[in-house]
């Protein structure tokens, strides 16, 4: 990777919030398993049952977390954008996806590989630590969103008829 | 000899003359919004002056079956005939989304308080909906856009179920193509064929982030109670002062007069304190499970 792409990297990092706010040390890092795509849409950046083998900082456009249903078709139960992250499937084993992520409007996106990723990490304790209490925080994020989801609370009375 | 109509002056606005008499007015018009809600044009009586501020409501009488307390949903600059939209839940809303063009229907107010908007100019004004809940904030929008200029930017966060349940998708789609309004719309389930946002409605706040400036910001809340209140946490976390910050609360209403203990929360009276109020007010009372 040349140094303008990795400085390129570091820049984009330092603005997304994921990792705004890292030690530049700690972005650097990150840059050995990163890398900038860009995904079409009706691509898939995650594939139910596979191996999850990536993770994404969402820069630009949107993508969904889906889930099939037989008989109900293509469930959307999340949609993501700019600042938004997806995956965290490639953290724990066995590494495998729990849903589809499918690109709703032109992705650009920066790549992380997942093996080398983890490598960093288990390597460098500060910068997991940095990484990790992100991450809990997204996670938080939305299993109060899924909560709130669950409750299905315009179903019965929401609100004044 | 005609009843006095209410003064939709003071705040909160409850009716000076004969307000336990229900004024029949008709049904002229009636819109199937989405599944089990229906929007009602109903006219009062010839000569008789109705006029009320965004957020208000009246009780509607269906006669022989029961009086329910239904938000005022139309243009506050055109008052009659008045609209109202009504979600199917039970044995009178029922019988009210039968009503047809002709019917009669009794009805007493306008009652309760209404949204801030003098206290709204100059500042930036977030509107926060979800699923009915967008009904009693529609003439707060219209009342905005009548006097767009006096206000700072203006934002609106709705959330619905699905996509076949967003109310008022047209006006939506209206609003959206305006330069001068932000309209953010989430589903809490879509499929394929939506492609807007899904996730539920305080999702929205990171990109709604950018269009407004949280200590100068009034924000307006309506929808059911507990979207409320994690709307509330996502406006104080940003910075909204809680003063600043108003909710509309649903209860059982009956009298709309604060006398007969129906729609009791805490120290208030949801039909004559309320129904809209500063979230201060309520701040130790939103979320007793014994309220």
């Amino acid at each position: 990777m040349s140094a303008e792409t990795v400085a390129d990297l570091v820049t984009r990092l330092e603005q997304h919030p994921f990792t705004q706010g890292f030690p530049t040390s700690a972005l650097d890092k990150l840059t050995q398993a990163a890398t900038l795509q860009t995904f079409q849409p009706g691509t898939f950046l995650l594939r139910e049952g596979r191996d999850a083998d990536h993770f994404y900082l969402l820069l630009q456009g949107q993508a969904a977390i889906e889930l099939y249903l037989p008989e109900r078709g293509v469930i959307r139960l999340q949609t993501v954008g700019p600042g938004d992250v997806v995956g965290w499937s490639w953290l724990l084993p066995p590494y495998r996806a729990a849903f589809d992520v499918t690109v709703i409007n032109t992705v650009q996106a920066i790549t992380f590989d997942a093996a080398r990723l983890r490598r960093l990490l288990d390597d460098d304790p500060t910068l997991a630590a940095h990484f990790l209490r992100r991450l809990v925080a997204v996670i938080a994020q939305r299993v109060h969103a899924t909560r709130l989801q669950l409750i299905d609370m315009y179903a019965v009375k929401g609100g004044r008829p | 000899m005609m009843p006095t109509p209410p003064s939709p002056a003071a705040q909160p606005t409850g009716p000076t003359g004969n307000a336990w008499v229900p004024i029949p007015f008709t049904v002229v018009r009636r819109r199937r919004e989405i599944p089990g809600t229906v929007t009602l044009w109903l006219a009062p009586p010839e000569g008789y002056p109705f006029a009320f501020r965004p957020g208000q409501f009246n009780m509607l009488y269906v006669f022989g079956v029961k009086e329910v307390p239904i938000s005022i949903s139309g243009d506050p600059g055109t008052p009659v005939p008045v609209a109202h939209t009504i979600r199917q839940v039970g044995m009178a809303t029922q019988a009210l989304v039968n009503l047809k063009p002709g019917d009669v229907v009794g009805v007493r107010g306008p009652f309760g308080s209404a949204w801030p908007l003098e206290h709204a100019r100059g500042h930036d004004v977030v509107i926060v909906a979800g699923g009915i809940g967008l009904a009693p904030l529609r003439p707060a929008i219209y009342s905005l856009l009548r006097h767009r200029p006096q206000y700072g930017n203006v934002v609106l966060l709705y959330g619905a179920r699905s996509p076949r349940e967003l109310l008022y998708a047209r006006e939506l789609e209206r609003w959206r193509g305006r330069f001068d309004m932000e309209v953010l719309v989430t589903v809490d389930r879509g499929d394929r064929t939506w492609h807007g946002h899904v996730g539920v409605v305080t999702t929205l706040f990171p990109q709604a982030d950018v269009f407004f400036s949280p200590q100068n910001t009034i924000a307006f809340i309506c929808g059911p109670e507990i979207m409320m209140r994690f709307t509330v946490r996502e406006l104080l976390d940003r910075g909204v002062p809680p003063e600043r910050i108003f909710v509309s609360l649903e209860r059982n209403m009956h009298c709309g007069q604060g006398l007969c203990g129906h729609c009791q929360y805490g120290p208030f009276f949801i039909c004559k304190d309320g129904p809209v109020f500063p979230y201060q007010k309520l701040a130790t009372l939103f979320g007793i499970r014994e309220i």
